[in-house]
């Protein structure tokens, strides 16, 4: 009996430690999440701070309870709020209704397209073709992307209302901020810099950093506003957040005024779709090697679709993964759902009970966050292996300066295209050695490739070699064309076997033909040495 | 754990680039408001207009040419110092956008040239007379783009849009497009000194807000109000070697002669782009209303609907800039075209002659 008493202690007492850690760390991510939330979509989006927010809350539930990865955090995403602004800022006027229902119509497009991809099973396959380079360039690309679109808002000056040649645009927007930005924001901005910094560089205070950014500039403001006066400092707030209800029911935008504008906005829908659908896949890719479970990126793009097709009824932005929050999350070691979805209650607690404090916090403090966030989505550790190889330096390259000179649908199609045919042009130029009698095939045998290596058999034939072997052991595929070269040649074979994709001999199997029938046939063909 | 010395040169680094970027910023200040505190020196159009509308700060102001017009003074709110700079200001980067007559551009012109692709346009080519165009008798001019006129619609809905534009955001529609250029911040100097220019004639002119006018923009000519003959690009190039060649040149590229600009391009690298609604092939009617009312100068008025449309028609085709929201594309193809016609038209020699100029610098009637 005792024992048992025991043994029940001991439960509980887990128990409820597992369930002060599920607290705290969701307690962490809801503080970490909230000032990113309102940042990106006051900043970015240009829309109210609650589209954040609702994002923070709806669609972090949403995602926990549809994705099976225990990492998986959704909710708001910089890039995704920045494509909507960019989309919309030359539509209409930021803040206003008419805005918030475009807005909440992008972002059903978006799940409407990315429902798309889940149903259409090789559409979804396809996102497993994007390679690294061409993500790393994306998310480089978009990193300094978000320090440029923040400049503005660092200094205190009015959004430029159309946000096209970003380059150019920054470079303006850096001058106008030096010459005519208000000093008083440019302070606010940097004393949030500054602490955001110099807290990063403490092991124990790096998931603080944001946090403790945010609280210095908002101190800082308040100092100012106490010193020299609201009225004299002119620094922008965030404003009233205590309308904010538990649930903000809304309908996207479909009149027929507005179906010009909705029309023109279906490249930017499947933009912003692959812009969710590749963060997600990608996450999930790279988490599941990092954190040792797997998770079908199949379930990454159902979780994403759904809650973007129900998100836009409940006043928020589109959700997608999260990198840095998935980093938290896998670094307080704490890998579980629950976790995540008590992050969501958290930041519904918090926005509930602390709205006033929210609707103090400075804009040049959430336009230094974002600048630093994009900062970071510059890592050199990433980027570095891609400059090894000079085909993936040029998918880098083409995807990173296809960000900053197109718009970002072209960018993504330029980038996939890059990729693709980069992936294709290595295919095509297997490496063929000639040693002696023996021509060495290391690659693909197709009719890709065919050329490369048809040159070096006949020029070994001008050459004057008449006993030539082609040794295939190294190959990875033969299409049927490779094959039917083969077997035309005067060459003896080495190493044939089976190396027909995995579509062919399926094919081959539902006829009852395991190889083809020349092969079958002479078996003396293929002569192994 | 990295070791504290790294940590510590980040630290010092990072406020030591903090620090530099705001000492810079607060040097660029100091520098604006010398800039903004300086007294302005008024190109030859600005100095006279200025003067015949008694512009000078006071407690009240009383313009003039209400007085002259009506015989009744009206008194409104005088200005200061700083508003008078301004509005000098305004006119010069009106009159002067590039800073022909500048000694220091960036100053005196508050770096009108960094938001503008060309070197010929001015917002005085279309706006002319620096905003303020009247007959020898002071009757404003029918569809003469006047900016007081335009002030009083400050915040208009775009016809094309639909979307609210304030007189800001349509100055920054001029850059970008009209000017092939940059867009300004909202809140720059460039914009707001235009703004007190454009909002001082409409006092000196007692315009009252919201009310429309007739020298307000351009009286648009549609094809209906033509004789119906089409829009014609051959009968456009004859009238163009007709009446616009002498000025403009063979090529439509402009004329400078000693660095003195006698006519803006009105096609090539330095003319309006195919994004502005000066371009025909984007909306038909504005610059058939404007060459109507407006061109050649000195003969306003002159011309009939139909070969305004015609001229046009023929301008439009010709190679320009592609708009910046157009994409790299069409720029490449635009700049192919604006580079290599030019090229092909010498080669085929075909003719068009540019008159020589008068001793005032006037082409030759």
């Amino acid at each position: 009996m005792k024992a048992l008493a025991v043994k029940y202690r001991a439960a509980a007492r887990r128990s409820r430690s597992a369930l002060g850690g599920t607290l705290l760390v969701g307690l962490t991510l809801a503080l970490v999440t909230i000032p990113q939330a309102v940042a990106f979509s006051v900043t970015l989006a240009g829309v109210p701070p609650h589209f954040g927010i609702n994002a923070a809350i709806w669609g972090v539930l949403f995602c926990a309870l549809l994705n099976p990865s225990r990492i998986f955090h959704g909710g708001p995403n910089n890039s995704m709020s920045a494509a909507i602004g960019v989309t919309l800022l030359p539509l209409c006027a930021p803040f206003g209704a008419e805005y918030m229902g475009l807005a909440l119509t992008l972002g059903l497009m978006a799940g409407l397209v990315q429902l798309l991809f889940y149903v259409i099973r090789p559409l979804g396959r396809m996102l497993d073709l994007i390679s690294e380079p061409v993500i790393n360039g994306f998310v480089c690309g978009i990193g300094l992307f978000l320090i440029f679109k923040s400049i503005t808002t660092f200094g205190g000056l009015p959004l430029n209302t159309e946000v096209e040649w970003p380059l150019w645009i920054a470079w303006q927007s850096f001058l106008a901020v030096l010459e005519i930005g208000n000093l008083y924001a440019i302070q606010i901005g940097l004393v949030t810099l500054v602490t955001c910094v110099v807290a990063q560089q403490f092991e124990r205070l790096r998931n603080w950093a944001v946090l403790s950014g945010i609280a210095a500039g908002t101190m800082y403001s308040q100092y100012l506003g106490a010193t020299v006066g609201h009225a004299n400092t002119l620094v922008e707030q965030i404003g009233n957040l205590s309308t904010f209800g538990v649930i903000s029911p809304s309908v996207p935008l479909f009149s027929q005024e507005a179906m010009p504008d909705i029309i023109s906005m279906v490249p930017s829908a499947v933009t912003l779709a692959l812009l969710g659908l590749f963060q997600s896949v990608a996450a999930v890719r790279r988490m599941n090697r990092k954190s040792g479970h797997y998770t079908d990126s199949r379930s990454a793009i159902r979780a994403d679709a759904i809650s973007n097709c129900l998100l836009p009824f409940l006043s928020s932005l589109p959700t997608c993964a999260s990198f840095n929050r998935m980093w938290l999350v896998h670094r307080l070691g704490m890998h579980s759902r629950i976790a995540i979805a008590v992050s969501a209650l958290w930041v519904l607690l918090l926005v509930l009970y602390f709205a006033k404090t929210i609707a103090i916090i400075p804009m040049p403090a959430m336009a230094a966050i974002v600048m630093l966030l994009g900062a970071n989505m510059l890592k050199w550790q990433d980027i570095k292996p891609h400059f090894k190889h000079r085909g993936e330096a040029t998918v880098f390259l083409v995807s990173f300066l296809s960000v900053l000179f197109l718009d970002l649908f072209d960018a993504v199609v330029l980038g996939s295209l890059v990729a693709i045919a980069y992936a294709k042009w290595q295919q095509a130029h297997p490496d063929v050695s000639l040693n002696g009698g023996v021509m060495k095939i290391r690659g693909n045998v197709y009719y890709g490739s065919l050329p490369v290596i048809e040159s070096v058999y006949h020029g070994a034939i001008a050459r004057g070699v008449t006993d030539i072997v082609i040794d295939v052991r190294d190959c990875h595929y033969i299409d049927p064309e490779g094959l039917r070269w083969l077997f035309m040649t005067k060459a003896r074979l080495w190493g044939l076997v089976d190396r027909r994709s995995g579509q062919d001999r399926r094919a081959a199997r539902r006829d009852g033909s395991a190889y083809p029938e020349r092969r079958r046939s002479s078996p003396d063909q293929e002569r192994t040495d | 754990m990295r070791p504290v010395s790294t940590m510590l040169a980040k630290i010092a680094l990072l406020l030591f680039a903090a620090g530099g970027f705001y000492l810079l910023a607060v040097h660029k200040h100091q520098q604006r408001q010398q800039a903004r505190d300086m007294p302005v020196k008024l190109t030859a159009a600005c100095g006279e207009k200025l003067r015949k509308y008694a512009l000078a700060p006071g407690e009240r102001y009383r313009s003039p040419y209400v007085a002259q017009r009506t015989g009744t003074s009206v008194e409104l709110r005088g200005y200061s110092d700083e508003d008078v700079r301004a509005i000098q200001r305004g006119c010069n980067i009106i009159d002067d956008t590039q800073g022909r007559q500048a000694a220091d551009v960036s100053s005196e012109r508050w770096n009108s040239t960094r938001f503008i692709r060309g070197t010929h346009l001015a917002c005085t080519h279309c706006h002319q007379s620096a905003g303020d165009k009247q007959d020898a008798h002071g009757n404003r001019l029918k569809g003469s783009l006047s900016l007081g006129t335009s002030w009083v619609m400050a915040d208009m809905y775009d016809r094309f849009t639909g979307l609210l534009l304030p007189y800001e955001l349509r100055q920054m529609q001029c850059y970008i497009n009209s000017s092939n250029g940059y867009k300004p911040n909202i809140a720059d100097d460039l914009i707001r000194d235009v703004t007190a220019y454009s909002r001082f004639l409409s006092a000196a002119l007692d315009l009252k807000i919201g009310n429309h006018y007739e020298e307000q923009g351009v009286d648009e000519i549609a094809a209906s109000a033509t004789l119906k003959q089409g829009d014609d690009y051959v009968r456009g190039e004859a009238l163009y070697r007709e009446k616009c060649i002498h000025c403009h040149g063979a090529q439509a590229a402009g004329r400078e002669v000693n660095a003195q600009l006698i006519a803006p391009a009105i096609a090539g690298p330095n003319a309006w782009n195919a994004q502005s609604r000066n371009y025909f092939n984007y909306v038909s009617t504005i610059l058939p209303g404007f060459i109507c009312r407006n061109m050649p100068l000195g003969q306003e008025n002159t011309l009939s609907n139909q070969e305004c449309r015609d001229i046009a028609s023929y301008i439009g085709n010709l190679p320009r800039p592609a708009g910046d929201r157009q994409g790299p594309v069409m720029a490449l193809r635009q700049q192919v075209l604006m580079r290599g016609m030019p090229l092909l038209f010498d080669l085929m020699g075909t003719g068009q002659t540019e008159m020589p100029l008068q001793q005032s610098g006037r082409p030759a009637p």
